[in-house]
């Protein structure tokens, strides 16, 4: 059972420098190829432009989440506006819950993106299922 | 390449069906998924890790059923720059082999805000949801939102 004094603890990415390849190779891992003229990221690119919040918070030793028994539960996004190559994206995650229920723990990731003069890119909430072993 | 037609918000209808999107899900889009996400969690590359940590094997991240149904509505929509959210619940697991199939119904339309909200669903090929009480949202601005004066 992870212990519910860290929740408030938070974590923040480098600034992430978003380039046409990055873009390119998220489209190509997940088949989505469209294009309209210029490129703009799919929308669940958040994913990678936030990733280090979530792998810090993965990695934390004193937090020491079960990893092994982790899934993803649920995840909501909600969108400021469209990311392209050139943008320098900081994200920044908050562990907001921690919650045993039964035989499963609940842990609740709150993320907000921004770009390099502080406007908003995009906030995330991740839900993770942690399985007792 | 694709190109994308863009979708009139006044030719939508609350109710209709959106074009449904099908995948099959392989071990090495799921390798791929990892490389460009930086997501090397070993329960999904990893066999014998994976069912160590008692799943049946390696599965697919939540999040690439969910770039899935991404797709499907930034497809229809023509124009990524419209989505506004994105949310679902990972149901069930999504295993190498599988035919996922995203599929998404307009459940309102706001004439005024020109936004379109819509539910969606992936289901896997025994018709067992992978992903369910997804909804998105969609803003159809007159004029391009993400352009300000600077």
């Amino acid at each position: 059972m992870t212990d519910p004094r860290w929740v408030g603890r938070s974590y923040e990415t480098k600034p992430f420098a978003v380039t046409e390849q990055s873009i390119r190779d998220y489209m190509v891992a997940v088949g989505d190829l469209a294009e309209n003229g210029e490129l703009i990221a799919p929308p669940t690119y958040a994913m990678v432009y936030g990733f280090d919040a979530y792998w810090q918070l993965w990695t934390d030793q004193e937090v020491a989440l079960d990893v092994a028994h982790l899934v993803h539960g649920e995840q909501r996004f909600s969108f400021e506006r469209p990311v392209r190559p050139g943008d320098r994206i900081t994200t920044t995650g908050r562990l907001t819950g921690i919650n045993s229920r039964g035989d499963i723990e609940l842990v609740t990731f709150e993320l907000t993106a921004r770009d390099e003069k502080g406007q908003p890119v995009s906030d995330g909430t991740a839900l993770f299922i942690i399985r007792k072993p | 390449m694709k190109t994308m037609t863009v979708q009139d918000f006044e030719s939508i209808n609350v109710g209709q069906a959106l074009p449904s999107l099908t995948k099959q899900v392989s071990v090495e889009q799921i390798r791929q998924y990892a490389e460009a996400s930086g997501d090397r969690n070993p329960i999904h590359l990893d066999e014998s890790f994976a069912r160590s940590a008692g799943l049946p094997g390696v599965i697919a991240h939540g999040m690439l059923t969910m770039a899935f149904a991404n797709q499907m509505v930034t497809d229809w929509l023509g124009d990524r720059s419209r989505l506004k959210r994105l949310q679902g619940r990972f149901a069930g697991m999504v295993l190498p082999g599988d035919e996922v199939t995203c599929t998404g119904t307009v459940a309102s339309k706001d004439e005024e805000a020109r936004r379109v909200v819509i539910t969606l669903v992936v289901s896997n090929q025994r018709g067992e949801k992978v992903l369910n009480k997804g909804v998105a949202e969609a803003e159809f601005s007159t004029q391009r939102s993400d352009i300000h004066a600077t």
